[in-house]
């Protein structure tokens, strides 16, 4: 619960108490398999990530490498085969055939043999059925940030869904590609003064203001639920949060939600992410707790395989957000240049733009 | 001739009154009695009319020493003959008080603080020798008098701190408001004020204690052989007495620091019948939040305030009734959007009597509450949490001094305990997505049969003996689960359901707990001794962080969760040096700890119905040798304590999803090896002294990451085998000097006290912790919760 959190900031009330880095000897870390990825009901090219843990330390000594030339399986309760093929530009990343999709009510499993010959494999995964979201809604979120005048500030979107009575769901939220109109200032733009074009003036290009701009923001924190506190009812849950750079909420923002339904031993694992990824150091934190997978390795089960094979039901809703729907917005960030000229960047709107 | 034996004393001793100097006082009745005189009598202070509690009577010329009682009365059986009687008392002059003893009688004693006289300060008015003579183990009584004598925290006296200076006493870290004591949990920790236990004495969140020390007489902590009319917890019992009011006289005091700001008044309702004392402590810390730069923090709001009451009435010479109320109250409104507030109401009525003269009487009941909530206005699924503990006992004991050192004491108690773990109300002002969600109360009972005998072989050995008799009942209503007998308790594995009816019993535990201690005299100076002592407790701290939180939730022994079962065993030796000024002892014991509770990884504690599935069952284990010197007289006086110990755990489980370090034995999280405390008081003069404390101790253990892993965009660190790694060691110095100006009647009279905690900024971490934060690499983080000098200022004076 949040309000433990919090609780931290007590002891940073009075001006006595302070954080900061501290060197510590942590031992040569172990290069423990790695597995991060998911199947889902959503048709598509689903991936799965395979590393290696490094040694952990203040110096970044350890660098995570990826593993090569696995070959890695998904096989359902029916016996159902399908070969991940690993990309040649993404190594360590192993896709699933083009319009894979994992189907309701089916149990995966996840084999991996590595290129020693080790043989890994996941326990079952079912995957359970997930509600719609009915509606997204907008809040303004502003963060004060100490010695800064200005806060930091975005927008929290917030589910409504009917959560069935029936059963017990878990809930794992992860945003989808979004695409924003970007404004651009290509009358300021001034290049880099060189013997050729000496002047430091701004040199105006005729094109463009306008754009629709593709990216895919990841949530720093995890958001999950379970129904404990609102089985059977609608609710309303925080499911992402977008910060405003100046740059998203100028005019309007589209983003695509991705609700999935989990197990509750993925549940739990993704609780445990996300409760170190939340630490503050407060008195009040709980001990680091072993965030534990469901890989093994069959002929040596004592071996450590981290990460998580998730399969579930997926179900996608998208949000248009008008620059009025915020309640506080940063000041406009100014791009001098043309706006093709940023990545991801491109003058047409996508076919579906339909805010 | 038997008859005209008494008429010669008695001519004598008037030849005696009337040809010395000083004047003896006579004291009772002469009706010829030579033997068995009883001389009864009260300690009070000179000014106030206060009962002064734990001052000494000694009679030399018997080498007879009493302590008066907590109406500061004493009792003396002597024959008849001429005494010169001397009074002590901490930080009051001594009195030597000549006496006839001619018949039963009473006296009654002024005694005047003194100015700290250069050459007799004494630091604790105890019988001097009480350390070697009594067969008490591991009990340390701390008059309020000597507690002041060390440096304030943040301008306040702190009771349960300044226990944490004392030999096989530990805190987790700076800001940790529990006791650890030989190794147990905060828990295991009886806290009674009055004589009724209080579940969270803190303010801030542990920055304080709530008791005010201006209403407290003493407190004595017992953590070796406990006393059997102690039960219930299974490390140490905090005994907290309060201080009653003057019987004759009005009088108050009031004291003000930078945070906070205190008063009390205290004096006679009816004249020597009926007194009352009052004390009230706030804190004034929003202006100082809103001068922070933090935001989050200058837009808190943060309150704070504890009361007293304590009414005493000594109706007659044997038998008097007090009553005591405390409540406290915290309330922490965060920048955003949570309010968190608990607050403790304690009412207790303790009558004691006398039944002749061999028989006395100690009867009290109280009442005690707990509760703390949570409001969260965020916008979003409003709602209030709310939490709390009842706590409603009785008990008596009886005392029969069967002979001058031979007394057996007996009694029983009983308790009632309801316990609210969680409520979870969706605030009404707005359509609500979540639904109220309770978990079950808890009720349970728990009763006690206790006797000690304590006696006397001679001068050399001294024995005491006793036995406790727990008895305790779960009760319902409650609907409890069962689960598949061959997995781990968990949703999963629950196959069945059972409801017990209201009152219903659920499961009973009871167990003997016998404790005993031997005391062998090598000397008037020197003794060994050597105890055992075995403790069941019922109830359980469910927290699954480093200190208590407000927040932390009890829970009641129940059919999953067995009650603590604690065996220690103890042997120490003590000697004192130079007629007492010295006095040292050194102590071992072991301890074994059943049924201690540990918590599955990411445990789940809160609003949890079933929490069964999130623990796991362990022991204990814990062993450490205490030295300890102290000095009681001159211009410095102080002590030192060392202790090494250790405090271990291991899980007991056959399932190995729920194995912590593959089943071995691991550091409990307050396992601290070396634990030194250095105290010193020094008199300059008069009206000024300075005290310092300084505090030494291995860092404590913490898991360190075995690797790090990528996840979800976020860098994490894979911990495997805990508390495997230690922090920096602890050490800290502070420091204080008060001075008491004496004016006539001008309003700066009274006592100023400065001082400066961590005097050379030591950054002693509280924890360590591993985070990835965007633009930088994973890194360990320390937070220090007292990472600079930290000054403060505090004026009080009496009135």
């Amino acid at each position: 619960m949040r309000v433990f959190k919090k609780l931290f900031y007590v002891l940073l009330m009075l001006p006595m108490a302070c954080i900061d880095p501290y060197e510590v000897e942590v031992g040569e870390g172990e290069q423990l398999l790695t597995i991060e990825g998911m199947i889902t009901t959503q048709p598509g090219r689903q991936v799965i990530r395979l590393t290696r843990s490094a040694t952990y330390g203040s110096v970044f000594e350890g660098l995570i490498r990826p593993v090569t030339g696995a070959t890695v399986i998904v096989r359902d309760d029916l016996g159902n085969v399908v070969f991940l093929a690993e990309s040649a530009n993404d190594r360590g990343a192993y896709f699933t055939p083009e319009n894979f999709a994992a189907q309701l009510g089916r149990s995966y499993t996840l084999q991996i043999q590595t290129p020693d010959g080790t043989v890994y494999t996941s326990f079952p995964e079912k995957v359970n059925a997930v509600p719609e979201i009915n509606n997204l809604s907008v809040q303004t979120v502003r963060i004060p940030v100490e010695g800064e005048l200005n806060d930091r500030s975005g927008v929290q979107l917030i589910a409504e869904i009917n959560d069935p009575v029936d059963e017990n769901n878990f809930y794992f939220w992860r945003n989808g590609p979004s695409v924003y109109v970007l404004e651009t200032r290509p009358d300021l733009f001034t290049p880099r003064p060189s013997d050729a074009n000496p002047s430091r003036d701004p040199q105006p290009k005729p094109c463009c203001i306008a754009c629709f701009r593709s990216e895919q923001v990841s949530n720093q924190s995890i958001f999950i639920a379970n129904d404990d506190n609102f089985n059977g009812l609608t609710t309303r849950i925080p499911v992402a949060f977008i910060e405003d750079d100046g740059l998203r909420f100028v005019k309007t923002y589209r983003i695509d939600v991705r609700q999935m339904s989990i197990s509750q031993e993925a549940y739990r694992f993704l609780r445990l992410v996300k409760q170190q990824t939340e630490i503050s150091g407060s008195v009040f934190d709980p001990p680091p707790a072993s965030i534990r997978g469901n890989m093994i390795n069959l002929e040596n089960p004592e071996e450590v395989v981290l990460g998580y094979f998730i399969v579930g039901a997926e179900t996608v809703r998208r949000i248009y957000i008008d620059q009025n729907d915020l309640t506080f917005r940063q000041n406009k960030a100014i791009i001098p240049d043309d706006c093709r000229e940023v990545p991801g960047a491109q003058v047409a709107p996508p076919a579906d733009w339909n805010p | 001739m038997k008859r005209l034996l008494p008429l010669i004393l008695f001519l004598l001793t008037h030849v005696a009154f009337t040809q010395t100097q000083p004047k003896r006082e006579v004291v009772g009745r002469d009706i010829g009695q030579l033997k068995n005189i009883k001389i009864s009598g009260r300690i009070m202070d000179e000014i106030t009319g206060e009962a002064l509690v734990g001052a000494t009577v000694t009679v030399p010329e018997l080498n007879v020493t009493r302590i008066t009682d907590s109406n500061g009365g004493f009792e003396l059986v002597l024959d008849r003959a001429e005494y010169i009687l001397e009074f002590r008392y901490v930080g009051y002059e001594t009195i030597k008080y000549p006496i006839v003893a001619v018949g039963d009688g009473r006296i009654s004693i002024r005694m005047l603080q003194e100015d700290f006289q250069l050459d007799d300060v004494v630091i604790f008015g105890r019988d001097p020798e009480k350390n070697i003579r009594s067969t008490d183990m591991g009990a340390i009584t701390l008059s309020m008098n000597s507690i002041k004598e060390l440096p304030p925290f943040l301008g306040e006296v702190d009771i349960i701190r300044s226990m944490a200076t004392l030999p096989g006493v530990s805190q987790v870290g700076e800001a940790a408001a529990g006791l650890n004591v030989r190794g147990g949990g905060a828990d295991q920790n009886l806290i009674q004020f009055a004589g009724a236990p209080i579940y969270n004495p803190t303010h801030l969140f542990g920055l304080f204690t709530s008791f005010n020390a201006d209403v407290v007489n003493d407190v004595t902590l017992y953590k070796s052989v406990i006393p059997t009319r102690y039960g219930g917890r299974g490390s140490s019992i905090l005994d907290i007495l309060p201080k009653t009011g003057s019987i004759d006289k009005w009088g108050g005091d009031l004291m003000l620091s930078n945070f906070s700001g205190k008063i009390g008044v205290n004096g006679p309702l009816i004249k020597n019948k009926l007194s009352v004392r009052g004390g009230f402590r706030g804190s004034y810390i929003n202006w100082f939040l809103g001068a922070l730069s933090n935001p989050d923090l200058n837009n808190s709001q943060a309150n704070f305030y504890d009361g007293n009451l304590v009414i005493s009435a000594p109706i007659s010479e044997n038998n008097e009734f007090t009553y005591s109320y405390y409540t406290s109250y915290d309330d922490f409104a965060f920048a955003s959007d949570t309010t968190i507030s608990w607050k403790n109401n304690s009412h207790s009525l303790q009558w004691k009597s006398k039944f002749g003269e061999k028989l006395s009487l100690e009867a009290l009941g109280y009442y005690t509450q707990y509760d703390y909530s949570i409001f969260n206005r965020s916008g979003i699924n409003d709602f209030d949490l709310n939490s709390g503990i009842q706590d409603f006992g009785i008990k008596a004991f009886m005392t029969y001094q069967i002979g001058e050192n031979n007394r057996l004491t007996f009694g029983g108690d009983f308790k009632d305990l309801t316990i609210q773990p969680g409520e979870l109300i969706p605030s009404s002002e707005q359509e609500s997505g979540i639904l109220p969600k309770k978990v079950q109360d808890e009720f349970g009972r728990e009763s006690g049969v206790h006797f000690q005998h304590e006696l006397e072989f001679g001068e050399k050995i001294g024995i005491s003996y006793g036995l406790r008799y727990d008895m305790y009942q779960y009760l319902g209503p409650r609907t409890v689960r069962q689960y598949a007998e061959n997995q781990p308790k968990s949703e999963g594995s629950a196959i069945s359901e059972r409801s017990y009816a209201d009152g219903e019993n659920i499961i009973s535990y009871d167990g003997l707990g016998p404790r005993g201690s031997i005391r062998y005299s090598l000397s008037k100076y020197s003794s060994i001794k050597a105890g055992y002592n075995k403790m069941y407790q019922f109830i359980h701290l469910i927290s699954n962080t480093a200190t208590i939180a407000p927040t932390d939730v009890w829970k009641l022994s129940d059919e999953f969760l067995k009650p603590q079962i604690v065996d220690q065993y103890s042997l120490g030796f003590y000697n004192n040096f130079k007629g007492n000024i010295f006095e040292t002892s050194i102590e071992v014991y072991y301890k074994d700890i059943q049924n201690v509770v540990e918590y599955k990884d990411g445990a789940n504690l809160i609003l949890q119905n079933h929490i069964e599935t999130e623990l796991v069952p362990a022991q204990g284990r814990a062993y450490g040798i205490e030295l300890y010197v102290k000095k009681n007289l001159g211009r410095l006086t102080g002590w030192v304590s060392y202790t090494y110990s250790r405090s271990l755990r291991r899980v007991i489980t056959p399932f190995e999803e729920e194995m912590i370090n593959d089943g071995e034995w691991f550091a409990s999280n307050f396992d601290k090896p070396h634990d030194l405390t250095l105290i010193g008081n020094y008199k300059v003069s008069t009206n000024t002294s300075i005290s310092a404390t300084f505090g030494y101790s291995t860092g404590r253990p913490v898991t360190f990451p075995e690797a790090k892993f990528d996840y979800s965009g976020n860098n994490l660190a894979f911990f495997d085998r805990r508390n495997e790694q230690r922090l920096p060691d602890f050490h800290r110095l502070d420091f204080s000097v008060n001075f008491k100006l004496k004016g006539k009647g001008k309003f700066y009279d009274g006592d100023w006290t400065f001082s400066i905690l961590n005097v050379y900024g030591r950054r002693n971490p509280f924890s360590l912790f591993f985070v990835d934060e965007a633009g930088a690499p994973p890194q360990a983080l320390r937070l220090a919760v007292l990472g600079v000098p930290l000054p403060s200022l505090s004026y009080s004076i009496k009135f």
